[in-house]
């Protein structure tokens, strides 16, 4: 017992304090479990709060839920899960490459270059929309391709102004969560609409939404794998080095499985962000890709006020993470989480 | 230690590439559309009007509203999850009885579908058949209208935000204090120092970092709200609660006014970003102090 656990009376206050809030906290939980329970008669005649003691549990609203009577329940959680489980692998593997290109190696960036690209996408898009006339999808792609190769090219030469580090990249990855998703959505929306118009159809596909989630979490993976990758020991690097093992293999062969405990919480960080995220489903799917947060939301002005379906279809939304935050914190207990909540 | 292989680049650019194609090139995009007149019902060609669209809102009160009520709700409700959540945090550290279940069960409300979760707290709100209904009568005011006042539904939303995000700063200011040194709080119990002068002489000012960090992280994060908003009360009554998303999501989304939106999604980035370094600029002193 350390000098900094509680003694005496004051214990018991603060159990007192913390059942209080673990009752608001769980109180919700239970509320929409017993809600999907009830038949129609026992939600609209009043608050009952007790299975068999209050009222006959039913399930009425599950079986209604799983006949697909109340939109198409299964194609959503298929998209949701697909959508979530692939953006999450991919969002990971992509974030632990970098994260370990930028705990391990050096980079140099010109903040010109980045300017430059800046310039001239904006420029080249404005340019060709509005002097060339060509259409803002086609305006778009050339813009972004110049700007690109401009700015890589420019990037080998001295320039004026200062030079960016490793430290600046991970800051500029980071950033990104400071914008408002809003600001992308829209843009990424129409964007997809014009691409559709040129035959590669974006809206409402599994490529779109998972790319527009891959790029969203990405921030946040490189910020924790960051982290994780730096606190691994470097002898066993080292000694692969000397005898000449290709840096991929080292990467995938014995950092990533020495970095397993880092990748689980990432991985589940993120698939917890993307099954949960509404603003960029809304924008980008309509029918065929859409997920479970836009049918959850959907329920509320189709159903009125019937609360026992909305409730079981809320908890198809909720389950899978309650049953990974469970596991979350098997892990933490076991240690296994041990520097990557950090 | 650094090492230089040229391979460095394949593991770098494919997350650099897909962030500068669907993050940094879409907010390029609509920068060049918010200086341009440009709707899509009805049609109407583009045309450049140069920086009229932020003028036009920086005079819509309408703009100055929703400003207001994001910054209310976000400040109210972080303020509120970072006074229980350290509470907490204290409380899980110093191993209250039962801290292990605690710590799981504490975490649940964070890993809830924001739309899922105002959909249950509209159940539980709903002024004649909700259970909190039940214990407002109870204490002699029935039927509240917690969704249809513009005070209550402010307060509805608010109290949402705490449940959901409390979790987070508990999780991170746990993390922070099971980092603190034990030999500090030695030296201060053989002092006789008492607990409150031990929290604000040793702890509150070594977590002061960590705490800014984390207020900084959930100031950011909930002026993004627009879900719980979306559902809970679409903005109503009237647009008491509307917030900046959900209004860009109403310009663009109904009124398909896309340069209108483009300045707004702008005026929302540099709202935060003032809002960002004001805050910084304030804490940056007390940062200092206690290196």
């Amino acid at each position: 017992m350390s000098v900094r656990d509680l003694r005496g009376a004051k214990r018991h206050w603060v159990l007192f304090g913390c059942l209080i809030w673990l009752t608001f906290a769980l109180f919700p939980l239970y509320w929409v479990a017993i809600t999907s329970l009830k038949s129609p008669v026992d939600v609209v005649g009043g608050p009952t709060y007790l299975p068999f003691v209050d009222f006959q549990p039913t399930l009425k609203a599950w079986t209604e839920l799983f006949s697909g009577i109340r939109g198409e329940f299964f194609s959503n959680f298929w998209s949701s899960t697909i959508v979530a489980l692939s953006a999450s692998v991919i969002a990971t593997i992509i974030g632990s490459m970098a994260a370990y290109a930028l705990v391990r190696f050096t980079f140099r960036v010109r903040l010109m270059s980045g300017i430059t690209f800046f310039v001239v996408a904006m420029g080249g898009f404005l340019f060709g929309r509005e002097v060339l006339g060509i259409g803002p999808a086609t305006a778009s792609i050339i813009a972004f391709c110049i700007a690109l190769a401009l700015s890589i090219f420019i990037n080998r030469f001295k320039l004026p102004g200062p030079v960016l580090g490793n430290d600046d990249i991970v800051f500029w990855f980071v950033s990104q969560r400071l914008f408002p998703p809003i600001v992308v959505a829209f843009a990424l929306f129409l964007l997809y609409t014009e691409m559709g118009k040129l035959g590669f159809r974006m809206t409402d596909t599994y490529f779109g939404l998972t790319l527009a989630y891959v790029a969203f979490s990405l921030p946040i993976v490189i910020w924790l794998m960051r982290d994780f990758i730096a606190s691994l020991p470097l002898d066993v690097e080292e000694a692969a080095m000397v005898d000449n093992v290709p840096t991929w293999r080292i990467f995938f062969g014995i950092v990533l499985p020495m970095s397993k405990p880092g990748l689980i919480a990432t991985f589940v960080i993120t698939l917890a962000f993307v099954w949960n995220e509404f603003l960029f489903a809304l924008f980008l799917t309509n029918s065929k890709w859409q997920t479970l947060p836009i049918l959850v939301a959907g329920q509320n002005s189709q159903r009125g006020d019937e609360w026992w379906a909305i409730s079981a279809a809320a908890l198809v939304a909720i389950v899978p993470m309650v049953i990974i935050a469970g596991l979350l914190g098997r892990m933490m207990r076991s240690g296994l989480l041990m520097g990557a909540v950090k | 230690m650094t090492r230089e292989d040229p391979v460095k680049h394949f593991f770098l650019w494919p997350a650099v590439l897909v962030v500068l194609a669907i993050a940094i090139f879409p907010l390029i995009f609509s920068l060049a559309n918010s200086f341009m007149s440009l709707r899509l019902v009805p049609p109407r060609p583009s045309k450049f009007v140069g920086f009229e669209n932020y003028i036009d809102l920086l005079g819509n009160e309408r703009f100055w509203q929703v400003v207001k009520t994001t910054s209310l709700i976000s400040f109210t409700s972080v303020a509120f999850q970072f006074v229980i959540g350290f509470a907490i945090a204290l409380a899980l550290v110093k191993k209250v009885r039962g801290a292990d279940f605690f710590r799981v069960s504490f975490l649940l409300p964070m890993l809830v579908a924001p739309v899922a979760v105002a959909l249950v707290a509209k159940q539980i709100l709903n002024p004649s058949m909700g259970p909190l209904n039940q214990v407002t009568t109870f204490f002699g005011f029935p039927n509240l209208p917690f969704l249809t006042d513009s005070t209550w539904a402010l307060g509805s939303l608010i109290a949402v935000e705490i449940w959901q995000w409390t979790p987070f700063v508990i999780l991170l200011l746990l993390a922070g204090l099971q980092g603190l040194p034990d030999d500090v709080y030695e030296a201060a119990e053989l002092e006789n120092a008492s607990p409150w002068r031990q929290f604000w002489g040793i702890t509150f000012p070594m977590m002061l970092p960590i705490s800014v960090a984390v207020i900084f992280i959930r100031i950011v994060e909930s002026f993004k709200i627009i879900d719980t908003v979306f559902v809970m009360t679409g903005g109503g009554p009237g647009i008491a609660t509307e917030t900046l998303s959900l209004f860009a999501y109403q310009e663009g989304f109904k009124k398909f006014n896309l340069g209108y939106t483009s300045a707004l999604s702008f005026l929302f980035l540099i709202v935060v970003l003032i809002i960002s370094l004001v805050y910084l600029a304030i804490l940056k002193p007390y940062l200092e102090r206690y290196k």
